[in-house]
């Protein structure tokens, strides 16, 4: 793990992760661009008003016999809704994302086997081919804005930050797939939904008047 | 029950665990509504898309810091009133829910309406509970895609599914809080397909399309998890979903027709392996066509093995006569008696439709449960013959008496009373399926254009 003090307040920012180009200082919650040791201030994070998740920095889980760990999140919002993007590392290092959306959750990992369509020939239906992953149909495709975001990342993920968000599922399983558009860059994650007790989370955050 | 009816029920009034006692309700935070200034309560900030005032019924944005009417949306139909109260929480299926929202759907077509509750819980999302009719089914979104099969049919986890209903449905009345911005009158695609108790769903928009999967859930439960204070409606008819209890109990039935089939199979094999089909006495006489003689006996045998059969066999040369034999087997011993009485017949011609013969040579007085002992017969036997009525011809006559003779009458018999269980339940089973997919225009049981006359 490496240290950093915060250029805007200094207060220590750590990153956990190596791949982590960008944090958010929980103290003053400036934004902060990761350049070597260097710490760039971009912005500052606003508050969430109201957050409802059992998900929290520092919390861990299961997924196919091995543990992940919570590092960073990036709050997405869209037209008619939002949902988190967990960073986490997932075997101590590797890059994973616990998708979290409407009460389902998925992990999700870095996929660049294939090549992705561009996102002009998208749209709902169309089938994608994710090489020993088989087929995965197009569910939706959405405009999304990243409306916060905590912890470190392995993208920068300041709040504003404008992508196309496209949702894909396996027919017959249960096995997801996201492509995401952004300017300058195309992500694509391939991973599994599974139920909330088999992830067999620790460290979750308390949620007032309700207990596990 | 506590006289709580306004608001989510305290946890001390549920006779909950103490662990649910600890837990309050702080998350729930009110505002007042923008259109009509009453107070809202807002049970989930921070999932919740859009609540409703329960007022005026407008449609707000709950993420919307100044809290943005999208739909306002006065009483303009008929109002409903929920048969559990927003905010109640119970234990289904080992977990605690919350009922945060209730929604009024209806099929577009044929103004069908049915309720639907959205419960929340903080870690394991949403789920619906649906009542049509007093039957009530537990939702649980997947992600899941079933595949589709061949025709109407779709498959989940290799588990087929049959259509069942698919039609346009709308959203008629809502309160409470929703995951997505909701609207009234907004319509979707909804195809259901059935293996009851479970229910696979489809929801289809211009947009996207939600799969779910329901299951039956008596209002027993319901009441036992919610304790509401409105009483749940007794259910009416087989829902779609009704559990097929039937089912059960028809493959017992066939189990134990098979086994006791199977028992009464091997006891009839064994008794015509063991039996004795011992000749104990026999008897050839004369008899004169056209008269009757009394008092012959047969003096005295033994019959072995006890409360075995004894079949008494005659034999007489008839032709177009009859002989007949009556009187009774009797115990030496005990002077108990059995009656004997048959007679042999046979007749024979021809007529416009050809040769015709009736009746035979032989016949059996038969009689069962004879103990074992010393035993004689004593019997009278008469004759007809109107051939003969010109002079009297002695004819030949024979009995023989046949001990613990192989029988199968009561094998037949047994089977065919048996074969009433499997038979029966049948039925049974039959009219619950077409009960239940009398609601359905797809209905295998259907016979005739009839099939889709639900509207």
């Amino acid at each position: 793990m490496q240290t950093i003090s915060c250029p805007s307040c200094g207060a220590n920012v750590n990153f956990v992760s190596k791949a982590s180009i960008f944090a958010v200082c929980s103290y003053c919650k400036s934004s902060l661009v990761r350049q070597n040791m260097n710490l760039e201030v971009v912005g500052k994070i606003s508050e969430l008003r109201d957050d409802l998740t059992p998900i929290q920095i520092g919390t861990s889980g299961m997924f196919d016999g091995k543990k992940f760990e919570v590092i960073g999140r990036m709050r997405i919002g869209w037209a008619d809704g939002y949902w988190n993007e967990w960073y986490s590392l997932y075997d101590g290092s590797k890059e994973s994302w616990l998708v979290e959306a409407q009460g389902f959750l998925a992990l999700c990992f870095p996929y660049d086997e294939t090549p992705m369509p561009t996102k002009g020939v998208v749209s709902p239906g169309r089938n994608v081919h994710f090489g020993k992953h088989g087929y995965f149909q197009v569910e939706d495709m959405r405009e999304v804005e990243c409306i916060y975001s905590e912890g470190e990342l392995p993208v920068n993920g300041p709040q504003g930050r404008i992508s196309v968000s496209v949702d894909l599922t396996e027919e017959g399983g249960s096995d997801m797939a996201t492509i995401e558009y952004a300017d300058n860059e195309t992500r694509v994650f391939v991973g599994k939904y599974k139920d909330f007790d088999e992830f067999q989370f620790k460290n979750l955050r308390e949620i007032d008047g309700w207990k596990l | 029950m506590a006289g709580n009816s306004e608001g989510p029920l305290l946890p001390e009034d549920k006779g909950a665990s103490k662990e649910e006692v600890k837990a309050k309700k702080p998350l729930a935070r009110t505002f007042h509504c923008t259109n009509c200034g009453a107070s809202v309560t807002l049970r989930c900030p921070g999932a919740t898309l859009s609540v409703v005032c329960d007022s005026c019924h407008s449609i707000i944005d709950a993420t919307d810091p100044n809290y943005r009417v999208l739909v306002k949306y006065y009483k303009a139909t008929a109002s409903y009133t929920p048969l559990l109260d927003l905010g109640l929480r119970g234990e289904l299926k080992g977990r605690t829910w919350e009922v945060i929202g209730f929604m009024v759907r209806s099929d577009c077509v044929s103004r069908y309406h049915w309720e639907e509750y959205l419960l929340f819980n903080p870690y394991y999302g949403y789920r619906w509970l649906t009542q049509d009719k007093g039957h009530w089914n537990f939702v649980t979104p997947i992600k899941q895609k079933p595949q589709s099969g061949s025709s109407n049919n779709c498959y989940l986890d290799g588990k087929q599914f049959k259509l069942y209903n698919r039609g346009d449905a709308q959203v008629d009345y809502v309160v409470g809080e929703f995951y997505w911005r909701v609207m009234i009158n907004s319509r979707v695609l909804m195809t259901d397909y059935i293996d009851p108790p479970r229910m696979l769903s489809s929801e289809k928009d211009d947009t996207e399309i939600n799969w779910s999967l329901s299951e039956y859930i008596t209002p027993a439960e319901i009441h036992a998890a919610f304790k509401p204070t409105k009483k749940l409606p007794y259910p009416v008819g087989v829902s779609a979903t009704y559990p097929p209890k039937y089912k059960k109990t028809d493959d017992r039935i066939k189990l134990l027709f098979v086994l006791f089939w199977g028992i009464i199979t091997c006891a009839q094999i064994y008794c015509a392996g063991t039996s004795l089909n011992d000749v104990a006495a026999q008897y050839n006489g004369t008899f004169v066509p056209n008269t009757k003689k009394a008092d012959t006996t047969i003096p005295v045998f033994e019959l072995k093995k006890d409360l075995a059969n004894v079949f008494i066999n005659v034999h007489a040369n008839v032709s177009n006569s009859w002989f007949w034999i009556g009187g009774e087997l009797v115990n030496d011993d005990t002077g108990v008696s059995y009656p004997i009485d048959t007679s042999v017949e046979y007749y024979y011609g021809t007529d416009s439709d050809g040769a015709w013969s009736e009746g035979g040579t032989t016949a059996t007085a038969k009689i069962a449960q004879v103990p074992k002992g010393k035993y004689y017969i004593n019997f009278d036997y008469e004759s007809g013959d109107f051939k003969q009525l010109g002079g009297p011809t002695l004819q030949d006559f024979g009995v023989v008496v046949t001990r613990d003779v192989p029988t199968y009458d009561n094998y037949v018999w047994t089977f065919l009373g048996l074969l009433l269980g499997p038979l029966l339940s049948f039925a049974i089973m039959r009219k619950t399926e077409v009960a239940r997919w009398e609601n359905s225009d797809f209905s295998p049981y259907a016979t005739s254009s009839y099939s889709s006359s639900y509207d």
